[in-house]
């Protein structure tokens, strides 16, 4: 009955899962695993702003079949969900046109000279003469016809044609989606749609921040696939061919899974965000387990009736005190990761310490021919003194890399692509929030970073301050319109004008419109948009200079990749910080395990992490991931350290480990293989540890 | 907003050639008075040059960039006139090369014998009411344009050069 345990564990611990699993809640926001809760909200309501949900699409060519293109797939490209605006010509909306027309008298600046008669027929006769002289035809605008008002408008204030260029490669189409980068379900769709359109065209190009998102997660799920596979066919390797043993395979992946079931139920109820990032590495370390199964069996620890092997204890508590600081880091990615490898590591501990015998698993028939006698000659104080060398080496030639789109899988297409638009002119502009308690305040912030930015674009190039829409609403109701049209009428008609061709004349500017605006929608497909989250509205603004307009309270920088580097910067801080500590726990605790052996077990932690750590900063920048690594490696050694120094069967200790490192390299190593970089950074750092700890086996006495 | 409008379609031309020697007939509505302008047009590979006969100044659209000259010196545009010249140039092309797919979206198209009637769609409606053209075999010899102010400019074209 009791051979049956495991199964009947993993079965008790999926039946809970089922019953609880309306209780487990993972959240796939990666933002809120690195940012800080301040940057996480402005990303939030940047988010809400539309930003970073623009796609761009570039029609090669200055031709009329270019222009013709463009008009086709935005007419093709209005019939898709998700899709809020089009914009493919500089000619203001119908919409914005009529907004235009309605405030055009408080809209522009009109100049409330007095014009005495004299003055009027000058301008009447100019204009008169005008129509013989002008080389281009120019019509008269019978409701201006003294010019009176000036409108700049920033949309028309242009050198472009009537369509948005894209520098010299071709005309430009703008599109506002609803689909921002971190919905990969929205994203996927809206990414079909588009290309079942333009894949009918040639020359055209176009990109989206969620194509990243659709196209990483399809190279993603590849390589992922494919380091499956790869991972399934050397635990194979190990177990059925290597140690002969199916049955023991099966167990060992029964407990694993066990072990990661219980260490998902109690993360994902106590942590209120517990991370699927943090879930994925946690089951990584949690294989680590397994160095504890084959030390056992190597020992025949199973046939023993031993109750508790005393080097395994000693490792299993030295990994736990280890990942039990680190759960302390305020780093939430980490502490989630290690606060998991605590629970899932103990729980295995348990399976196969105190389940395991009861298995009747095969005793290990030892054969002469799998251990080759090694020669160790290198005494461990030299490397101890090794290992400290490589550190300063490594200290001496760090550098860090603060950019976490780094970690990303490199999709170089794609990169291409956004480089091509983004160097583009129109796009140059930075994006900021811009804050206040109200709508009108809002706008006045605007105009002040207008006046600080003249080539700003905002909400403030196409409406008025409050205060200067009522100080022009007062100009036009002191200025004596009647008169002045009395008087053109009159002058015009001895000039040679048609008879009452002028009646009209200025009547616009005696219906002043509402200063009350609340026409911000209409310039949504300009990228402009306000956000309300409790009393306080959000808007964007998009400036060249950042640096020019930082001292303005109202404003907040949203570039993600600064953001992201302060994070990173204040990240390393922290993991350098708690590092220190747990290598201290750890030589107190190995000093209790192994007493005068310190030295050597030590080696088994320090070796690895500074030749893998010599080794990186000699040809890269180090990432987040492979420090993250470097952590599981200080788990790994810690067991093989020990293992080692208290071995009373050398040959049978090398086996275990040398499986062990296999395992490893089989969860981990074979991650090397992965064009993900933060996946190829793990597996860059757990091969080259567990080869620094292979050799350590062979040559350290 | 609707002050400088429109603007010439004065230059066009058209006909199956490259350069062409023109008449052009304004009539003002709002002095009810015609005035007449002759000039050459030629066409480009990606544009036109239209001059006056009567005038040192012209215009020159290339590769989407307007030079407006006088006396061979350039004159800066008010950006709102550029746009609107570009914009013009760009129907005048299209006139000129007669694409009946080019119109699409842009002018509905009548036939009546040998006139031609181009109803505009989308924003050119503000200000153009319909356009005729007129031809002889292939070949257009006269455009009218009637815009919305009553305003009506009329093209006709001399000869080939």
């Amino acid at each position: 009955m009791m051979k049956y345990s495991n199964y009947f564990i993993l079965l008790v611990l999926l039946s809970v899962g089922i019953l609880f699993k309306d209780y487990i809640h993972l959240s796939t926001n990666l933002l809120s695993l690195f940012a800080s809760k301040d940057a996480v909200e402005k990303l939030k309501i940047a988010d809400n702003l539309g930003y970073s949900k623009e796609l761009l699409i570039a029609v090669k060519g200055f031709d009329k079949e270019s222009k013709s293109k463009v008009l086709k797939i935005s007419k093709e490209l209005e019939s898709i969900d998700n899709i809020l605006s089009i914009q493919s010509t500089i000619v203001p909306s119908y919409e914005i046109q009529q907004y235009y027309k309605k405030n055009y008298s408080v809209l522009a600046t009109f100049n409330d000279a007095n014009q005495t008669s004299k003055e009027i027929k000058e301008s009447m006769k100019r204009l008169y003469d005008a129509q013989f002289t002008n080389i281009f035809y120019t019509s008269i605008d019978k409701n201006d016809p003294l010019k009176l008002f000036n409108l700049q408008n920033k949309i028309n204030n242009t050198n472009n044609s009537k369509f948005i260029i894209l520098d010299d490669y071709g005309y430009l189409i703008r599109v506002s989606t609803d689909v921002s980068a971190s919905q990969m379900d929205k994203a996927k769709v809206l990414y079909k749609d588009i290309h079942f359109i333009l894949d009918n065209y040639d020359n055209i190009v176009s990109f989206a921040p969620f194509y990243y998102t659709v196209e990483n997660s399809l190279e993603i799920q590849k390589d992922v696939q494919w380091i499956i596979i790869l991972s399934t066919i050397i635990l194979l390797v190990i177990y059925y061919l290597l140690i002969k043993n199916l049955k023991l395979l099966l167990h060992t992946l029964i407990a694993l899974s066990s072990s990661m079931i219980f260490a998902i139920l109690v993360s994902t109820l106590l942590f209120e965000n517990f991370n699927v990032l943090s879930l994925a590495f946690g089951m990584s370390i949690s294989a680590v387990s397994i160095d504890y199964l084959l030390h056992y069996y190597f020992h025949n620890f199973y046939q023993n009736n031993v109750k508790v092997d005393k080097n395994v204890l000693y490792g299993y508590i030295t990994t736990t005190v280890a990942f039990g600081i680190f759960t302390f880091i305020p780093i939430p990615l980490l502490s989630q990761i290690s606060f998991f490898a605590v629970v899932s590591l103990s729980f295995s501990y348990i399976l196969f310490t105190f389940v395991f015998p009861r298995l009747s698993i095969d005793k290990y028939v030892e054969s002469d021919n799998i251990v080759q006698k090694s020669r160790k000659i290198v005494p461990s104080y030299i490397i101890f003194i090794l290992s400290i060398i490589l550190f300063i080496y490594s200290s001496l030639n760090i550098t860090l890399d603060n950019n976490i789109k780094h970690l990303d899988y490199q999709n170089k297409n794609l990169q291409k692509l956004q480089l091509l638009f983004t160097k583009n002119n129109n796009t140059q502009l930075t994006p900021i929030i811009v804050q206040a308690s109200s709508k009108d305040k809002l706008i006045e912030n605007l105009h002040l970073l207008d006046k600080t930015l003249p080539s700003t674009f905002s909400f403030a190039s196409f409406i008025p301050t409050k205060t200067e829409c009522l100080l022009n609403q007062e100009k036009l109701k002191e200025y004596d319109f009647d008169r002045l049209k009395s008087i053109i009428n009159e002058e015009a008609v001895s000039i040679g004008f048609r008879k009452d061709y002028f009646e009209d004349s200025y009547d616009f500017a005696k219906n002043t419109p509402s200063c009350d605006t609340d026409n911000f929608k209409l310039f949504e497909s300009y990228g402009l948009k306000i956000f309300q989250d409790k009393e306080v509205f959000y808007t964007m603004a998009f400036v060249s200079d950042v640096n020019a307009i930082k001292e303005f309270s109202f404003i907040s920088d949203i570039n993600i990749k600064k953001v992201f580097s302060k994070l990173a910067n204040n990240m390393y801080k922290d993991l350098l910080f708690y590092s220190v500590i747990v290598v201290v726990m750890v030589f107190i605790l190995l000093f209790i395990s192994v007493k005068e052996k310190i030295l050597y077990a030590v080696n088994y932690i320090l070796f690895p992490i500074s030749l893998t750590l010599a080794i990186l900063v000699s040809f890269t920048a180090i990432n987040l991931m492979h420090l993250f690594s470097l952590i599981i490696l200080i788990a790994i050694g810690i067991d093989y350290g020990i293992y080692m120094s208290n071995t009373s069967k050398l040959t049978n200790t090398i086996l275990a480990i040398k499986y062990s490192i296999l395992s490893t390299f089989a969860a981990f190593g074979v991650l090397v293989f992965s064009s993900i970089v933060a996946l190829n950074s793990i597996g860059i750092v757990i091969s080259l540890g567990v080869t620094a700890i292979y050799i350590l086996i062979k040559v350290m006495k | 907003m609707i002050k400088i409008i429109t603007i010439l379609f004065i230059y066009i031309n058209v006909i199956f050639a490259h350069s062409f020697n023109f008449t052009e007939l304004r009539y003002s509505y709002a002095i009810d008075r015609s005035i007449q302008l002759d000039g050459q047009i030629n066409f480009l590979k990606n544009g036109l040059s239209i001059s006056y006969h009567d005038s040192a100044k012209s215009l020159r659209y290339e590769n989407n960039t307007l030079i407006y000259k006088e006396n061979n010196e350039t004159i800066d545009l008010d950006a709102m006139q550029y746009q609107k010249i570009k914009g013009y140039f760009d129907i005048l092309i299209l006139l000129y090369k007669d694409d009946k797919k080019a119109y699409d979206g842009i002018f509905d198209i009548e036939i009546k014998d040998d006139k031609t009637i181009l109803k505009p769609l989308g924003d050119i409606k503000e200000y153009i009411s319909h356009i005729e053209m007129f031809k002889e075999k292939t070949k257009l010899k006269q455009i009218k344009l009637f815009l919305k102010n009553r305003d009506n400019i009329t093209i006709i074209i001399n000869d080939e050069i």
